[in-house]
């Protein structure tokens, strides 16, 4: 993860500078030379090669999500991501996810099932040199979720234990038909590391609008894709995705003035 | 751009430390105590300070901590209200009320067996607190009085229910009058 922010960082586009565009090369891909060749027009003996970018949808899938299941056996969970570029710096956007996941609270044991779908938009803060397609974005996404809860099991909290601490009781309720939706604040990254292929990470603050809760008397402790529920509406999430770029169609890039 | 990176990186470290930090705050209300009221028998209105006043549960050791003494001492009280934990595994808590507790003239020292009955109702409070447990005496027979032994005179005369529900600690459940 630093690693990629330390290459994101040190790939500013610095025109006049030999020696960045030597490290810019390095990271990406080397420029195409096919491209700029077939492209290329003849002003003054000067080779300016048209830039052109491509666009297309790209797909792929959270690892956080999928490995995790290997190491925590409370949780499983898939997320399908998704992209297509829309224009130059913006991107359609959306992720689909499933998840089971019990939580073992001090006092409470729940295990929450449901899917998730957020759609949104990113826009990419990143100005690429030459055909380097890397995207370092902020974006919006409003995510619904439909779910289950199911209470375990419990303990009393009893501020005077006179008679012991209280054994686990076992509740077995139930709590289905619960949903819920928020907005996510997403930054990201994604760097292409072989052709077409990208890996992006981003962090997300979400913000719960509103959710069904499962009673009265209970709470939604854990949303799929929206995670652990916090006071104050606020909650928080991240992903680390592996994605394959689907070239459709380019578009010249229109020069700055 | 650099700002971009630097916002990423303060949001991974701020969120890194969000799990298992939350604890149940001391002034959520959660399981409540039954609240006791001492009140003069000649005198109705007027609350009365008991006399080294010891409250052992059924089956228990020790007494219930009345103030944060160092000696024995702890387990005694001479106000008029005393808040005592029900159970709240069963329907039943029995507690022995023992007056004038050390005194070296036995004879003084009096003791009073109360069984309260209730039923039970677990209630979430949070994540970090779980669940509370709420009571309801048995409209019936919400608690037996006995003396110890059964032939010696009572020394609590009258107890009264004040509050069936027991919801909170911030109202009398019950008055006794001696």
């Amino acid at each position: 993860m630093s690693l990629f922010m330390v290459q994101a960082q040190d790939t500013i586009p610095i025109k006049t500078s030999p020696e960045r565009t030597k490290i810019v090369g390095e990271i990406p891909e080397a420029p195409k030379q096919v491209k700029a060749k077939t492209s290329t027009a003849i002003k003054n003996d000067t080779i300016i090669p048209v830039k052109k970018d491509r666009y297309g949808l790209r797909v792929g899938v959270d690892l956080y999500k999928l490995t995790r299941g290997l190491y925590d056996s409370n949780y499983k969970g898939i997320e399908l991501v998704g992209d297509y570029r829309l224009t130059k710096k913006y991107f359609l956007a959306a992720e689909l996810g499933s998840e089971d996941k019990t939580t073992e609270d001090d006092r409470l044991n729940t295990t929450t099932k449901g899917t998730y779908l957020k759609v949104g938009f990113d826009y990419n803060a990143y100005e690429n040199w030459l055909d380097m397609e890397n995207i370092i974005s902020i974006g919006l996404r409003g995510g619904f979720s439909t779910f289950s809860q199911d209470l375990n099991s419990y303990k009393t909290y009893n501020a005077y234990p006179y008679w012991g601490e209280m054994p686990w009781k076992p509740s077995g309720e139930s709590f289905s038909g619960l949903t819920a939706s928020w907005i996510e604040v997403v930054t990201g990254i994604k760097v292409k590391v072989v052709n077409n292929i990208f890996v992006g990470f981003s962090l997300r603050l979400n913000v719960l609008i509103v959710d069904k809760k499962p009673s009265d008397n209970f709470e939604n402790l854990y949303i799929p894709g929206f995670n652990r529920t916090y006071a104050g509406n606020f909650g928080a999430g991240l992903n680390y995705t592996v994605t394959y770029f689907i070239p459709l169609y380019k578009k010249t890039v229109k020069a700055k003035k | 751009m650099k700002k971009i990176v630097a916002f990423l990186l303060i949001l991974t470290f701020s969120f890194s430390g969000c799990e298992k930090d939350d604890i149940c705050d001391a002034n959520t209300p959660t399981t409540p105590r039954l609240v006791i009221t001492f009140y003069d028998i000649n005198n109705p209105a007027v609350l009365k300070n008991v006399n080294n006043l010891k409250v052992i549960g059924d089956g228990m050791t020790e007494g219930i901590v009345f103030n944060s003494a160092s000696d024995n001492s702890k387990y005694l009280t001479n106000g008029n209200t005393i808040s005592i934990p029900l159970k709240t595994d069963a329907n039943t808590t029995t507690y022995s009320f023992i007056l004038n507790s050390g005194n070296l003239n036995p004879t003084l020292i009096d003791i009073d067996n109360v069984i309260f009955n209730y039923t039970r109702n677990d209630i979430f409070v949070s994540r970090a607190c779980g669940f509370k447990t709420l009571f309801t005496f048995v409209p019936s027979l919400p608690l037996v009085h006995t003396a110890v032994p059964v032939t010696k005179q009572k020394w609590m005369q009258y107890i009264s229910v004040e509050k069936s529900n027991i919801d909170n600690e911030d109202e009398t459940h019950i008055k006794i009058f001696f």
